[in-house]
């Protein structure tokens, strides 16, 4: 498996942009013309071969060493083949990503997964705030693929997200869910305070829930079918990375009623 | 030229079977018992095409770990004329059958490059209450119903490869015996995978000739095998013959039903002349009614 290396030079003075820098954009550039991408931000711009040392040659994976939280939008628009990152990365990773396979050994910052489609993430540590939420601008947050966040998450993760699932190891920050219109956020380590904050539908699942909005209601004890298809489903797409099964009963809390009411909180029944 | 094997005649012929559609959907339920249940009466009125709408039936049960929400399941399949032929049947079947069967869920039991709607109508019985979930490529409709959630795929594949009438018919002198082992072949086409005999039991006693003397049947009694006929009419049947039984065998593929009557003979052959069967043939049309024939002798 061929592949380019990014080593950078070093620690960022200013924020580096890597939208749209893929495996499969660089395979299709001739090589003398991937050092002059230009990955700055303000008018005077930064090349790529001038923030990283290029080694390698293109091909289906793309490795980033060294990395550290100015870098941003990594694997932004990747849509095949994969990404690995040592080190930290900073927001917007995996930006509408619609493909392909996306490793953050480290922290990622804000909007993790922001408006993807597809594609499969996992970030080792922590991830900030909006973790499959939308930015300005887009309609919704994450529309679809997987995240798989080893640690914590910031606040308000998924926030108008429609589909995909986020695993979160750790807990969520607060309002997990906010304005959710579909889709999965699976917290092992619990769910942060007051989730779900106007969700239309869409689910969110952990052992405990630190708060609730009151306009959350108990909607009793269940055996959910769906919970155990999505358990199945998880182990055969993720293996050692799924979340472990739920018990058989699981409380069911359902909301947001200042909505329209068909999102739920999954809780395992006592 | 006939041949014999193990003191059962052999004709030199073929079943002739024709192209069909066909579609696989896996039901689970709390036990094996409800998803039996379910499942035999999604697949009833399931004999004949012409006057079933389709041709229905139990595949083979599924573990708990074979089925997306591990519990315990069966396939069935369903086969028509064509995929749009088997959308009211689905609908009908799934809604009727298995929506209203205690603790059933309902998923796709066939991949293949074209698909059929399998939740998109019965989601509709939820009223607006139904949610849905996107999981990798598959969308899952939750239907609340009085005992949870019916959970049901929204699609499921279907395949124009499928193989309909491929068949054998069974002559003794015993009818009883006939029966035991036309049974038994029924027993062992079952352990072959994406097949099944869609008549009762698998077997079919009344084998139908192509149209009739009145006006508005399509099919009659296939006179020339009515043993009671025999000296009135042109019959296919020696003097010893007392009965005639026929499997008829559908399958997602032509290597399916090859290996299904393959298995069928071989039951036969290796117990049917304790038994009084005394010949096996199989039904065509002189090659007019479909494209694929399974000669006998080369499935023995």
């Amino acid at each position: 498996m061929s592949g380019l290396t990014l080593r950078l030079r070093a620690p960022a003075t200013e924020r580096i942009n890597l939208d749209g820098i893929t495996p499969a954009k660089l395979a299709a550039l001739p090589s003398h013309e991937i050092g002059r991408i230009n990955v700055g931000i303000d008018k005077g711009g930064l090349a790529l071969g001038d923030a990283f040392e290029i080694s390698g040659s293109p091909g289906e994976t793309l490795t980033i060493e060294g990395s550290g939280p100015n870098v941003d939008f990594v694997g932004g628009g990747l849509d095949s083949g994969s990404i690995h990152v040592v080190g930290d990365v900073g927001s917007y990773v995996g930006r509408k990503m619609s493909g392909g396979k996306l490793e953050i050994r480290g922290n990622a910052g804000n909007f993790l997964a922001s408006g993807s489609t597809g594609g499969f993430i996992h970030v080792s540590g922590n991830a900030g705030d909006n973790v499959g939420g939308f930015i300005p601008g887009d309609r919704f947050g994450m529309l679809g693929g997987t995240a798989v966040i080893g640690g914590n998450i910031g606040a308000r993760s998924g926030e108008k997200m429609r589909r995909g699932t986020i695993i979160v190891k750790g807990k969520t920050g607060e309002g997990a869910g906010t304005r959710m219109i579909g889709g999965t956020i699976w917290a092992e380590g619990g769910i942060g305070p007051l989730p779900g904050f106007m969700m239309r539908r869409g689910t969110l699942i952990g052992p405990s829930v630190e708060s609730l909005l009151p306009t959350f209601v108990d909607c009793g004890k269940h055996d959910l079918v769906i919970v155990r298809v999505m358990s199945r489903y998880l182990k055969g797409a993720l293996g050692d990375l799924a979340p472990k099964p739920m018990p058989l009963f699981v409380r069911k809390i359902g909301g947001d009623m200042a909505n329209i009411g068909r999102g739920e909180i999954l809780l395992p029944a006592g | 030229m006939s041949m014999t094997v193990n003191g059962v005649e052999i004709d030199d012929t073929f079943a002739e079977a024709f192209g069909m559609s066909g579609t696989g959907i896996i039901i689970t339920a709390d036990s094996l018992k409800w998803a039996r249940i379910a499942a035999t009466v999604a697949t009833g009125f399931g004999t004949s095409v012409i006057g079933c709408g389709a041709e229905c039936g139990i595949d083979k049960e599924l573990s708990p770990e074979e089925t997306p929400d591990g519990r315990p399941g069966v396939r069935i399949l369903i086969f028509g004329f064509s995929p749009d032929a088997l959308v009211p049947q689905i609908r009908n079947r799934i809604g009727q059958c298995v929506l209203t069967s205690p603790g059933s869920a309902c998923y796709a039991g066939l991949q293949a490059s074209q698909s059929l709607g399998l939740g998109k109508a019965p989601r509709y019985f939820g009223d607006g209450y139904q949610t849905a979930k996107k999981l990798g490529q598959s969308r899952y409709w939750r239907v609340p119903v009085m005992d949870g959630e019916f959970v049901i795929e929204e699609e499921t594949g279907v395949t124009t490869e499928a193989v309909g009438g491929g068949n054998m018919l069974i002559l003794g002198c015993d009818r009883a015996g006939l029966l035991e082992t036309a049974e038994a072949a029924v027993d062992a086409i079952a352990k072959v995978d994406d097949v099944i005999t869609p008549f009762p039991g698998g077997i079919v006693r009344s084998g139908s000739k192509v149209g009739a003397k009145y006006s508005g049947m399509f099919a009659s009694t296939n006179h020339a095998f009515c043993p009671t006929l025999r000296g009135t009419v042109k019959s296919e049947l020696g003097p010893d013959t007392l009965a005639v039984l026929e499997i008829v065998i559908d399958g997602l593929t032509s290597k399916a039903v090859a290996d299904a009557m393959r298995a069928g003979l071989k039951a036969v052959t290796d117990t049917g002349a304790k038994r009084g069967v005394t010949r096996i043939t199989a039904g065509n049309y002189g090659g007019k009614l479909g494209q694929h024939h399974y000669h006998l002798k080369e499935l023995i």
